[in-house]
């Protein structure tokens, strides 16, 4: 029996979805420029896609999207491209120190290239601090990007607040949606985004292509230049099967994502309280109630994380890890730092993440398997007091 | 390489790790390692003589905090040094601690550097004759001006005397500096309005007077042992985190918190 916890870093492709694209890989395959009977049928398919991605949003129109090839270049392009468009009126840009690495990454860029990135600091349970975004607006600010809730301990940030003190100052806001895309409804007509990232494989579509929503009225620079496609704003040619299959797997989730989030949030909870309970010395990380439905990140005492994933990986339960050891950098989440963790505490971290295909027998396996797991490592720690092991 | 791409040597080790425990009346201890980057070993030795009247080890035992490789490596070089001679034991290398697992993936090699020095320390140890240390902890008098940040962080973050209203306090993420009894004493109240009190001293263990450290060792303190608090940084000066460096470790690190509390240094 295999366990899948681990949904925050790739979700299957629904079935439906698949076959709703495999007939533009090799029937309808034509390029939409090409002048032909073939390029018509798919001009006619990119605009259908469109309108359902942007139903997706409640756009008001369909050429607020623009399809690029995921969520990581959508948050280059609404950065840099806010940030080189809006050059003449201001140099800085706020974040927050949650941000997915993407984003703090094309921070540390966009420094390097001369702007000025203000990082907005977050309490203990992730949350960023309202009044010192506030604070830290100048007059040359020209964008607060944040996202819709940490990818990581899963809190929900403020956004509607956000999106009111940007419009305010008629600074844009831009939001990375992808965490939360697949269990929290979006609505631009209710809250004021001016930029939305989000993607395919989010929502169980395939992965390679993704969406950046721009405001009508709203103007930014290019980074993909070329033949001029999505209006000169993204060139390339469209990949169509991509954008087939996130079409149709955005129609599916707008149908059915507060169902899915009501009973993940049942399978969540089952997992949290089986957890805590059963495990001493056992934390959550994030917010016990303002997080995604679909989000359980613990910490362990005394134990490293990579050597939790291994070991689970022996029980055939998948799940991830913010520890040092398993990043690429030796670095621990900066995430679970920013929120005031101390290091071997940011290393002892679990991530399950639930998603569509998620069966009640997987969280009663995942309770079952862990407790011995932790317990066995913790039994190989010098961390582990010698007191609380003999009465383990 | 992918870190995990373990081979199968390395997750027999992982998964029947040999010799796990401690030792009692070790001969040699070693403890090598670093909670910053992940990773901390522990070895312990009994020593011994052979036929020829040469110094072995007769018996070692590890733990160890860390990945998968911390803890192959740390079983590997303990089932290879088991019955040594000290000198042999001595001369393990990281590369032979690898080999014996059949490789490891690049950017693990460190992990195996860990294991040979901490086999290394537990020898120097016991060589050196040095007691087991017995820990007596000394808080140290406390200069706030040495740190930096401190004056324009007051009123807005940093407290130099106990706050009247606790209120303020509530739930935030504090550092107190040990500066003596009324400060531990202090540190405990505050787990009444927070759960993330951390106490920082350059003593080597639990400071204070016998009560409270038992106190403190209940609590919901995190202490941060032998370490001194260097800056105080923030934006808009607010206090947002601190630069802290680990004597032990001899480096440098920024920790997250709302408040630092930093009271005159009372005996």
């Amino acid at each position: 029996m295999s366990v899948y916890l681990d949904y925050q870093a790739a979700k299957p492709v629904d079935e439906r979805v698949v076959k709703e694209m495999l007939p533009y890989f090799n029937k309808d395959f034509a390029n939409p420029a090409s002048l032909h009977g073939h390029g018509d049928v798919a001009t006619e398919i990119l605009s259908q896609s469109r309108k359902k991605v942007a139903d997706f949003i409640n756009a008001p129109d369909a050429e607020d999207i623009l399809f690029t090839s995921g969520a990581t270049e959508s948050n280059n392009m609404a950065l840099i491209g806010s940030a080189l468009k809006n050059k003449r009126k201001g140099d800085h840009i706020i974040i927050s120190e949650i941000e997915h690495i993407s984003i703090l990454n094309i921070g540390k860029y966009l420094e390097q290239q001369g702007f000025t990135v203000s990082r907005v600091p977050v309490d203990q349970y992730g949350i960023i601090k309202l009044d010192k975004l506030k604070k830290l607006i100048t007059d040359k600010t020209t964008l607060i990007s944040i996202s819709t809730a940490s990818n990581e301990v899963g809190s929900l940030q403020p956004i509607e607040e956000i999106a009111q003190i940007a419009n305010e100052k008629k600074i844009l806001f831009h939001t990375d949606a992808v965490a939360s895309e697949a269990v929290i409804p979006m609505d631009v007509q209710k809250i004021p985004f001016d930029l939305i990232t989000f993607s395919s494989n989010d929502i169980y579509g395939p992965r390679g292509v993704g969406a950046l929503y721009l405001k009508k009225g709203v103007r930014i620079n290019p980074i993909m230049i070329g033949g001029g496609q999505e209006k000169g704003m993204r060139s390339g040619s469209e990949n169509i099967t991509g954008i087939v299959g996130f079409a149709k797997a955005a129609e599916i989730m707008k149908s059915v994502i507060n169902e899915e989030a009501s009973s993940l949030k049942k399978l969540r909870d089952k997992l949290i309280s089986g957890v805590l309970e059963t495990i001493p010395k056992s934390h959550l990380n994030g917010h016990p109630e303002k997080r995604l439905p679909n989000n359980a990140h613990f910490r362990f005492d005394y134990i490293e994380g990579e050597s939790l994933i291994l070991s689970l990986r022996d029980e055939n339960v998948s799940g991830a890890t913010g520890s040092a050891c398993s990043s690429k950098t030796l670095e621990a989440s900066h995430t679970l730092l920013s929120m005031g963790l101390l290091h071997e505490e940011a290393h002892g971290s679990l991530l399950f993440s639930l998603g569509r295909f998620t069966k009640e027998s997987d969280i009663d396996r995942a309770i079952e398997v862990l407790p011995g797991v932790v317990k066995r490592l913790r039994k190989l720690s010098p961390l582990t007091p010698p007191e609380f092991l003999k009465e383990y | 390489m992918k870190s995990t791409s373990y081979s199968e040597k390395v997750l027999d080790h992982f998964r029947n790790p040999r010799n796990v425990g401690e030792i009692e009346d070790a001969d040699g201890v070693g403890k090598v390692g670093n909670p910053v980057c992940g990773d901390l070993m522990w070895i312990y030795i009994k020593v011994g003589k052979n036929d020829k009247g040469e110094e072995i080890i007769d018996d070692i035992k590890f733990k160890t905090f860390g990945c998968g490789s911390a803890v192959s490596t740390s079983s590997m070089v303990t089932e290879m040094a088991k019955g040594m001679t000290l000198d042999k034991a001595y001369e393990i290398t990281r590369k032979d601690v690898a080999e014996e697992l059949d490789g490891l993936p690049p950017i693990k090699m460190h992990c195996s550097n860990l294991a040979a020095d901490a086999l290394k320390a537990a020898i120097d140890n016991y060589r050196t004759g040095a007691e087991p240390e017995v820990e007596i902890a000394t808080s140290c008098q406390l200069d706030t001006q040495l740190i930096l940040g401190v004056e324009k962080f007051v009123g807005k973050g940093v407290y130099k005397e106990i706050p009247t209203n606790l209120e303020d306090l509530k739930d935030k993420r504090i550092l107190i500096l040990d500066a003596g009894d009324e400060s531990l004493e202090f540190a405990l109240k505050l787990t009444e309005v927070t759960n993330r009190v951390i106490l920082l001293t350059s003593a080597k263990s639990i400071p204070g007077s016998v009560e409270l450290r038992m106190k403190l060792k209940q609590s919901e303190v995190k202490i941060l042992q032998q370490s001194d608090l260097l800056e105080i940084i923030g934006q808009l000066d607010e206090v947002e985190k601190v630069l802290i460096h680990d004597n032990d470790e001899d480096e440098n690190y920024e920790l997250t918190v709302d408040a630092v509390i930093l009271l005159d240094y009372r005996g």
